[in-house]
């Protein structure tokens, strides 16, 4: 009887001394300089949104620097985040709001709510550009958010077509893929939309389940569709602003697309390529297998971010996109320049440069 | 961190005093209650590792379902999403939800679509017990499933046992509580002619679930409530049973439960929208006859149909039909037949041989429809003297899945093992020492084959294999001392080609693999005491459950060696209950270490431990024949606030008076 009270007491122990979590210290916040912004997507349901800044002064990564800035969590799955005019616009998907930052501080300037006022339904908000004094963003709810860059308002929501996703400028026009991904048939189409009147002038079919978007300085629109993950393959489709048609379609499984000088640099999603490839605009094929020269190993290679002034590449490697990413830096030749951990972020998927 | 101390050191203290008590020998005979002639194996006395909540230890915690009630049991880890209307599941010995087994009356309750049942759909308040064995009963006379599983969680109604029925009955009774928790019951048994016994229970349960609690984000953190979450469900069951006149019994049941509950979600920052729902409408008939042909020999047949229909609907889900709305019609009927033979004084030989057919039809374009053909058989060989208990068993499982779309998985088969062996100490020695080894084979369920772009029908079944060693020790003093049952067990499982989803093109689409390899080590340990002293008389019962699970798939995985999700090094829960005269009244608590959120332990996917404690007291009335008792509870009152699924809040303090009447 003594035994067993003493076992329990003792097993009470050791449980009171185990029930408490580590405490984490806090960390030091640094001043931005010049350096990298890294949206880490966090998971679906855990209000894990995280941005790093990384320093160039000192290479040294601060996650969770919006927390530590601002005092507060981001929310829910941060889809993408563009620098814009001195301002950083970040698309939060399952919180379904646009939070706008001081890009230079990354203090909170205001936080736009996606949510169809009709309904009360929540917008999700995915991906987002800049043209002229206005970014715009789109949601799976069909429509693209006008913002304006002065008064932080929406102008206008624009109706586009199913699930739309990946949106690129290229002139006086959007082109906004409609994925469809929320229905049991996808939809294949591309949205117009001319910037003048700020409306959907048409739909192009482009290819199933498009999906990310990217435009040239030739007037030429880069679009990864998907395909239906049974009989219709993934593929990448070419489609000329000039004679408003597809000119160029080949089956390859591409997850995000970025165009710098000349070259499409490809991430494979989850049926293609692991590696980061680098594609001809004339006829898709390969110019590198594997972008990376000296070996590096990446596990998954979610985002591609390319700095138009050095073209060094940026590649954000979400593992499994449950365990804590990384990023990793290449000179143009694809020779490893730095890389680092984004602990304790979740699902690294966008780098935006910051200097001043 | 001292207010966290402060809450959990409560528990000790109690639970100590519950030891010291006990230690006291009174000088009073200590009945135990029993409210009819129920009569089982001493779970302490077992062969196979047991554990037995009484009637009345269920209408002593606070647990209104099943769910709740097996929180108490050692080596259970209880995921429950928060509220009335919170799913319910259990891991037993952290094999995960699809190796528990259910057995309702001694007949299995499946569900091949999800592999786990909700077990808040389940209420605790018409159970003359709930049984918890690992791996299964150690009966020989059992249908082959019950074999089939790594843990069984066994409900018995009073209709289980009609022999125990000396004269008609019925109660109802009400009870009311925060968060417009409202439940009422009534139930009735006649006795007929001809040993014909009808019974009926049914109960309503109402809840808002709107309990408040604090979405914590930094310096936008906010009190809030929960919203949608509301719980509407009626239950009910209909019993004939038979005795005939050379013994043999045979019983029917119909059972029904119909639910519609909001599904509040986890907490998103900045967003609180919440509109889905789940509605369930569920019903079996079974039917079970036991007869003895002769001394020796005694046969079992039992059969069910089962329907269960889930309808889930998002109205904010966009796409471009206005929202979703999926509709599962899962449908099984299932025979089992077994015998047992004595072979000998001291052998016994059993042989059971069940089927079940179940099909699984949804609302979805592109669904497979699949459907199954399952058997199992299973041959036990056993054997028994005054002090040895020793079993070996051999299962033989096999499945066959057809599909009317897309391709169906290849049909599957295994033998596999299962030995137990148990030995007193000595004739009188209050101890026995057991061990058992079995060998587990889980077939992959619907969802993990068939689910619309996540199911992989290439899915090879899960494979767990168990080892147990364990003392246990009971002593029922006659005249003036209490009782004292205590037992240990460790155990060691292994799991092989473990089912997990990870996500595969993004976050949103997640795919069903044969990842894991999972090492399981742990400690049970289970004490019941009671014992009378004045004109108080006092029960007491202590778990406390030890245990690592490792995921060990891949050395070079940043999650090697680490733990798996949500399950804690350590847990416990404690029962002390008193009665004086008319009064009763009790004090239980549950307790939970740290646990991880995802399977790369880190401090920022840790999770704080955490600690409930309930308190009741009952006042029981007679007049003339009816008796009545009127119950008030006030549980959680540290008002501690806790998730047990991460950003799922569970509710804080909160009351509940209940009346009841009885004849």
């Amino acid at each position: 009887m003594k035994t067993t009270s003493l076992l329990i007491a003792l097993s009470l122990f050791v449980f009171v001394s185990s029930c408490n979590k580590d405490d984490n210290p806090a960390p030091e916040t640094p001043e931005v300089t010049t350096g990298l912004y890294v949206m880490s997507e966090g998971n679906f349901s855990g209000s894990n949104t995280m941005l790093t800044y990384y320093g160039f002064s000192d290479n040294k990564a601060t996650t969770d620097y919006w927390n530590s800035v601002n005092g507060s969590g981001l929310g829910g799955v941060g889809n993408d985040i563009l620098l814009y005019g001195g301002k950083i616009y970040i698309p939060m998907n399952v919180s379904s709001n646009v939070t706008i930052a001081n890009a230079f501080t990354a203090k909170l300037i205001s936080k736009i709510e996606f949510t169809d006022p009709a309904s009360g339904a929540k917008r999700e908000p995915r991906y987002a550009v800049g043209y002229k004094n206005k970014v715009l963003v789109s949601s799976s709810d069909g429509t693209v958010a006008v913002i304006d860059t002065t008064s932080l308002t929406v102008d206008k929501w624009i109706k586009v077509g199913a699930n739309p996703d990946g949106l690129a400028v290229s002139g006086d026009r959007l082109y906004v893929a409609n994925s469809g991904g929320y229905n049991p048939v996808f939809d294949s189409t591309l949205s117009v939309v001319d910037l003048n009147t700020m409306a959907e002038t048409q739909k192009v079919k482009i290819g199933v389940n498009p999906g990310f978007v990217a435009a040239d300085n030739s007037g030429n629109i880069y679009v990864a569709c998907g395909g239906n993950y049974a009989d219709v393959a993934p593929s990448l489709v070419k489609f000329s602003t000039a004679t408003n048609s597809v000119v160029k379609a080949a089956d390859t499984a591409i997850g995000k697309i970025r165009y710098y000088d000349g070259l499409l640099y490809a991430t494979g999603g989850y049926f293609g390529s692991k590696n980061v490839r680098t594609l001809s605009t004339t006829d898709f094929k390969e110019t590198r297998s594997n972008f990376v020269t000296d070996g590096t190993a990446i596990i998954n290679p979610y985002g591609v971010n390319i700095d138009t002034e050095t073209g060094d590449v940026y590649v954000t490697d979400a593992k499994n996109f449950v365990t804590t990413g990384e990023v990793f830096c290449f000179d143009k030749n694809g020779k490893k320049k730095f890389n680092f951990s984004v602990a304790p972020a979740v699902g690294p998927n966008t780098v935006v440069l910051i200097r001043q | 961190m001292r207010s966290l101390l402060r809450h959990f050191l409560w528990a000790p203290v109690v639970l100590c005093a519950a030891i010291s008590l006990q230690a006291q020998d009174t000088t009073r005979t200590m009945e135990k209650v029993k409210v009819t002639g129920f009569k089982k194996k001493n779970p302490f006395d077992d062969r196979l590792p047991a554990q037995s909540l009484s009637q009345q230890t269920l209408q002593q915690v606070n647990a209104p379902t099943v769910g709740d009630a097996a929180r108490f049991f050692s080596g259970v880890q209880v995921k429950d999403y928060g509220g009335a209307g919170g799913l319910k599941t259990i891991s037993v010995r952290s094999l995960g939800a699809s190796h528990s087994g259910l057995l309702y009356d001694g007949i299995p309750v499946s569900d091949v679509q999800s592999g786990q049942t909700d077990l808040s759909r389940f209420s605790s308040n018409n159970l003359q017990s709930l049984d918890l064995y690992q791996p299964n009963p150690s009966v020989s006379l059992l249908p082959a499933r019950a074999f089939s599983s790594g843990s069984v969680l066994a409900m018995y109604t009073p209709s289980f046992n009609v022999a125990a029925l000396t004269r008609n009955r019925w109660q109802a009774g009400v009870r009311n509580g925060s968060f417009g928790y409202w439940q009422a019951f009534g139930g009735a048994a006649w006795i007929l002619p001809r040993n014909t016994i009808l019974s009926f229970y049914t109960e309503g349960v109402s809840s808002e679930g709107d309990y408040p609690f604090t979405v914590i984000n930094g310096n936008l953190s906010e009190k809030t409530k929960r919203n949608n979450s509301r719980l509407r469900s009626l239950q009910g069951e209909i019993n004939l049973s038979k005795q005939f006149r050379d013994s043999s019994s045979l019983q029917l049941k119909a059972w029904s439960f119909v639910s519609k509950r909001g599904l509040p979600g986890a907490i998103v920052f900045f967003n609180d929208r919440s509109v889905q729902q789940l509605y369930n409408r569920d019903y079996f008939v079974q039917t079970r006859y036991v007869k003895s042909i002769s001394e020796n020999t005694s046969l079992l047949i039992a059969g069910k149909f089962n329907h269960a229909y889930t309808r889930y609907r998002d109205p904010d889900f966009l796409n471009n039909s206005g929202g979703l709305d999926d509709r599962y019609r899962q449908n099984e009927g299932y025979l089992s037949a077994s015998v047992s033979q004595a072979v000998s004084q001291n052998i016994t030989a059993a042989l059971s041989a069940d089927f079940a057919y179940t099909t699984l039809h949804a609302n979805k374009s592109n669904f497979a429809k699949p459907s199954r053909w399952s058997n199992w058989d299973n041959l036990l060989l056993s054997y028994a003297d005054s002090l040895w208990q020793v079993q070996g068993s051999v299962l033989w499982s096999y499945f066959q899945d057809e599909t009317k779309r897309n391709n169906a998985s290849v049909s599957r088969n295994k033998f596999t093992p299962a030995f137990s062996l148990s030995r007193k100490l000595g004739l009188r020695s209050p101890l026995m020492l057991r061990a058992f080894y079995k060998e587990v084979y889980r077939m992959p369920t619907f969802n993990d084959l068939y689910y619309n772009f996540i199911g992989n029908t290439s899915l090879r079944p899960e494979l767990a294999r168990q080892y147990n060693f364990g003392v246990t020790y009971s002593a029922h003093a006659k005249g003036t001392a209490g009782h004292f049952s205590a037992s240990v067990d460790g155990y060691i499982n292994r799991i092989n080609d473990k089912i997990v989803a990870v996500p595969s093109q993004n976050l949103f689409v997640w795919t069903m693999l044969n990842l894991g390899k999972v090492d399981i080590k742990g400690v049970d340990v289970t004490a019941e005491a009671g014992g009378a002293f004045g004109m108080i008389t006092w029960n007491a019962r202590v778990s406390y459950t030890w245990q690592q699970a490792r995921d060990i798939t891949d050395p070079s995985s940043s999650s090697y060696r680490d733990r798996i999700p949500y399950t804690p090094d350590h847990s416990g829960s404690g029962i002390l209950s008193v009665a004086y005269r008319k009064w009763t009244a009790g004090y239980s608590a549950v307790l939970s270490g740290t646990r991880y959120t995802i399977g790369d332990n880190s401090s920022f996917t840790q999770m704080d431990g955490w600690g409930t404690q309930d308190v009741f007291v009952a006042r029981n009335f007679s007049l003339k024949q009816l008796h009545l008792q009127v119950k008030a509870e006030l549980n959680n009152l540290a008002d501690r606030r806790y998730d047990i699924i991460n950003l799922y809040p569970m509710p804080g303090r909160s009351y509940k008076i209940g009346f009841t009447i009885n004849q």
